[in-house]
């Protein structure tokens, strides 16, 4: 061993090296994984592809995958990215895009349901009206297809801000084998309140402890909201703003509903002390009293497809979005059916729909409008629908080739309720749908439980919170 | 031995040491600083940029009203007012305090007795059997651990009223009622904690010398009166240990009540986490967001110094 190397002993020498390699080591592993530290090794990033997010899995894009190879094969010079983001729900779904809009990386293109529709609209996303005038010849298809109610739900302060593509209905979806072990068929499709309740108690004699006659889940798509739109009324108050007849004018002249159309939905005042509102939860209290009904859970009901399937639950709120999983879950096509919501003072339904919305932040706003009007196109919606786990909003898609292998029989229902009552409207969601959200969920829960007093009780705190929240997005 | 010595003592030239060691002298201890920073930059950078900067931001971004896309307005102690005159704030504080209070100490009683248990009657084995058994929840994630034991107390067809109806118990609406949901989240929190604490509690039990216990067995003690008189004492800073680091991850509870109950029924299992995840990432309020962790920041330091402090009282040192 050298003990003097150039006037330098060997422990320093040893200390400067192992300095000196660790230093090396250092940049090494930076000059290594800078792509990985600054995220350039995920596929599109750093390029010009316009990214896409969805509420989903990466198998979720992965589906997408034939409608994107589509896109690409007539759009060459338009790069695309699905980028999936995961979350329980859609309100999750937003927290997270906003969350990316705050890091300065917002995607250029977001996939929004109705909940964050006028969330999108009222921050984030481009109008898109201007694409509409110019693109109308080659749009008419589409708005011939697709009824107004869908669109009317993506129109804010009279633009509008979305193509909806698939939507669903909060329909009743009844297991077959239990009403039929109960004496009982189809109901007809003007049942009411009472027929409703007298069928879940006729199941429930029939099947004894262990069933449930009606599920249901505590939030806003399918849970009180539907019962209350049957009594003509809900927890927001509901306006139009005025507007849109630029868009109704040219695309829906002939509608029989035109006088009612407006600029978009406005749910700016709370309406939870209101008499019909304490009928509706009067209602579903004495339904869960008597064990016809269940106390609603937070969450989207993921077991309940399963528990449906087994023949544990009689009846339950959902949409076209149930088809699918009912089939796989080993029903038989006529192991279940559905039917419209049952009639109060009205049968006005409620529904979900959601569509791409370009981000106002969005590189190249041209070429997202592009993706855009692509997957409104028949043949993409085929693509992107191949089977039905949802509604697609083109009405000549929902036919009985769609459901041939699924069922239900009574599949005509789906498009039925838009076309048989026009005044259905969206889920209620304002720009602080979260908020909003977050309240009504706190105060379910008791609302259905106790005396009517307790429920009475509880609509007052429930409309405290909601002028609280509503106030602050003044 | 370094190569100076060697020289000097082999009679090498004076000038040898008159060059190196004076030099090394000076330059030593500088040198050893800045190895010893250059070790540590990773760590303090990561403190820095990941703890220290966001605290800061957030002490600021209390007194501003931002909701993430547009630019933050000033507005002083708007948030802390509006948060303190909040009711479901209020209630959120009051639920954490009593989460804590309970889950806390059935997590540590039950860690204590299972560690004693463990540490005295079973073959080896046993123990080492235990051991992972006890820590292995506390290595599943939350999340998941809660959506399963949500399936579990399912009022109409989880397990649990499944199991209780063998036993002629009428189906229990877990989590649909306020005493239901708060026992189911309190359960799952102390189900998957406790082993944390019950290793610590192993550790400790294995650090008292046994010529103490044989001391009190002389002196005639009983198993109960050896649990009190020796166990405790000697335990008890490994309890101040198990208890702040409980009590403060207790303090953060949001995984949880978040998917077991999303804070219902009413209120009755929303925590202050949950509200300042509710403020900031679903109402876009986070300034307001930023003071509740103020807050609840204040909360966890006033509560570990207590438990400090009445540790001198408490603690017995070997």
């Amino acid at each position: 061993m050298t003990d003097h190397i150039g006037g330098a002993t060997a422990r320093t020498l040893t200390r400067r090296g192992a300095l000196a390699l660790g230093g090396l080591g250092l940049a090494g592993l930076a000059v290594g994984s800078w792509p990985r530290l600054t995220a350039q090794d995920i596929p599109g990033r750093g390029d010009d592809s316009m990214t896409i997010a969805i509420l989903g899995t990466r198998a979720d894009a992965e589906a997408r995958q034939a409608l994107v190879d589509a896109f690409r094969a007539e759009y060459p010079g338009i790069k695309v990215r699905i980028q999936p983001v995961q979350g329980t729900d859609w309100k999750d779904f937003f927290a997270k895009i906003l969350t990316m809009v705050a890091a300065g990386d917002p995607p250029d293109v977001v996939y929004v349901a109705t909940e964050g529709a006028q969330l999108f609209a009222d921050k984030l996303a481009e109008p898109l009206d201007d694409y509409i005038r110019r693109d109308a010849a080659e749009l008419q298809d589409y708005f011939d297809d697709v009824h107004p109610s869908l669109l009317e739900a993506f129109m804010y302060q009279g633009s509008l801000y979305q193509l909806p593509l698939d939507w669903n209905a909060a329909n009743m979806y009844l297991n077959m084998s239990t009403l039929e072990e109960a004496g009982l068929s189809l109901p007809a499709a003007d049942w009411t309140h009472d027929d409703f309740a007298s069928v879940m108690r006729q199941m429930k004699s029939a099947q004894g402890s262990g069933f449930t006659p009606y599920y249901w889940t505590n939030r806003l798509f399918g849970g009180v909201v539907p019962w209350l739109y049957t009594n003509d009324t809900s927890f927001l108050t509901e306006e139009k703003a005025p507007g849109g007849d630029w868009f109704w004018d040219r695309f829906y002249p002939g509608d029989p509903a035109r006088a009612t159309r407006g600029g978009g939905y406005v749910w700016d005042g709370a309406n939870a002390t209101d008499e019909r509102v304490f009928e509706t939860f009067d209602f579903l209290r004495e339904l869960v009293a008597e064990g016809l009904g269940v106390r609603p859970e937070g969450g989207g009901g993921e077991s309940l497809v399963g528990l449906f399937a087994n023949g544990r639950i009689g009846a339950a709120p959902a949409g076209g979005y149930w088809v699918q999983g009912l089939h796989e879950a080993g029903m038989a096509e006529d192991g279940f059916n559905v039917q419209f919501f049952p009639r109060n003072r009205t049968q006005r339904h409620q529904f979900g729909a959601a569509g791409y919305a370009i981000m106002s932040t969005a590189r190249n706003k041209d070429a997202a409008w592009e993706w855009v009007k692509f997957c409104s196109r028949r043949e993409s919606m085929e693509l992107a629908f191949p089977t039905p786990n949802t509604t697609p909003t083109r009405r000549s898609m929902v036919n009985a080739a769609f459901y041939s292998e699924t069922g239900p029989k009574n599949w005509q229902v789906f498009y039925d309720t838009l076309d048989k009552f026009p005044t259905s409207g969206p889920i209620p969601a304002p720009p602080a749908q979260a908020a909003v959200e977050t309240a009504l969920m706190k105060h379910v829960p008791n609302a259905v439980s106790g005396s009517s007093r307790q429920t009475r009780a509880t609509l007052a705190n429930l409309q405290s919170d909601l002028e609280r929240v509503l106030r602050s997005e003044q | 031995m370094s190569n100076a010595t060697t020289n000097a003592s082999a009679g090498a030239p004076a000038r040898l040491e008159h060059t190196e060691l004076p030099r090394k002298e000076s330059n030593g201890p500088l040198r050893k600083q800045l190895f010893a920073w250059i070790l540590l930059a990773p760590t303090v950078i990561g403190m820095g940029v990941f703890t220290v900067i966001p605290i800061i931001g957030s002490v600021v971004l209390a007194f501003f009203r931002w909701d993430i896309i547009s630019a933050p307005e000033f507005v002083g102690f708007e948030n802390f007012v509006s948060v303190v005159t909040n009711p479901t704030v209020r209630v959120s504080f009051l639920n954490t305090i009593v989460f804590v209070v309970i889950a806390v100490t059935l997590q540590l009683g039950i860690a204590l007795v299972l560690a004693a248990m463990v540490a005295e009657r079973l073959p080896n084995w046993l123990r080492v059997f235990f051991r992972s058994t006890f820590f292995f929840p506390l290595i599943l994630s939350a999340a998941s651990v809660s959506i399963f034991m949500g399936y579990l107390f399912n009022e109409q067809f989880g397990a649990v009223n499944w199991l209780l109806g063998l036993i002629g118990i009428a189906p229990v609406p877990w989590l649909t009622t306020p005493t239901g949901a708060a026992a189911v989240v309190i359960i799952v929190y102390v189900w998957q904690n406790f082993g944390f604490s019950f290793l610590l509690f192993v550790g400790g039990l294995g650090s008292i010398p046994k010529e103490i216990y044989e001391a009190a067995e002389i002196d005639g003690a009983s198993g109960v009166k050896k649990f009190f008189n020796v166990t405790m004492p000697l335990l008890s800073p490994t309890t101040l240990v198990a208890s702040v680091m409980a009590v403060i991850s207790a303090l953060q509870v949001f995984d949880q009540p978040y998917v077991l109950t999303r804070g219902g029924p009413g209120d009755s299992t929303r925590t202050a986490v949950m509200v300042i995840f509710e403020s900031g990432f679903q109402q876009l309020e986070f300034g307001r967001a930023s003071a509740i962790g103020l807050l609840l920041m204040i909360l966890i330091m006033a509560v570990t110094y207590v438990q400090f402090r009445l540790s001198r009282r408490f603690v017995f040192y070997q």
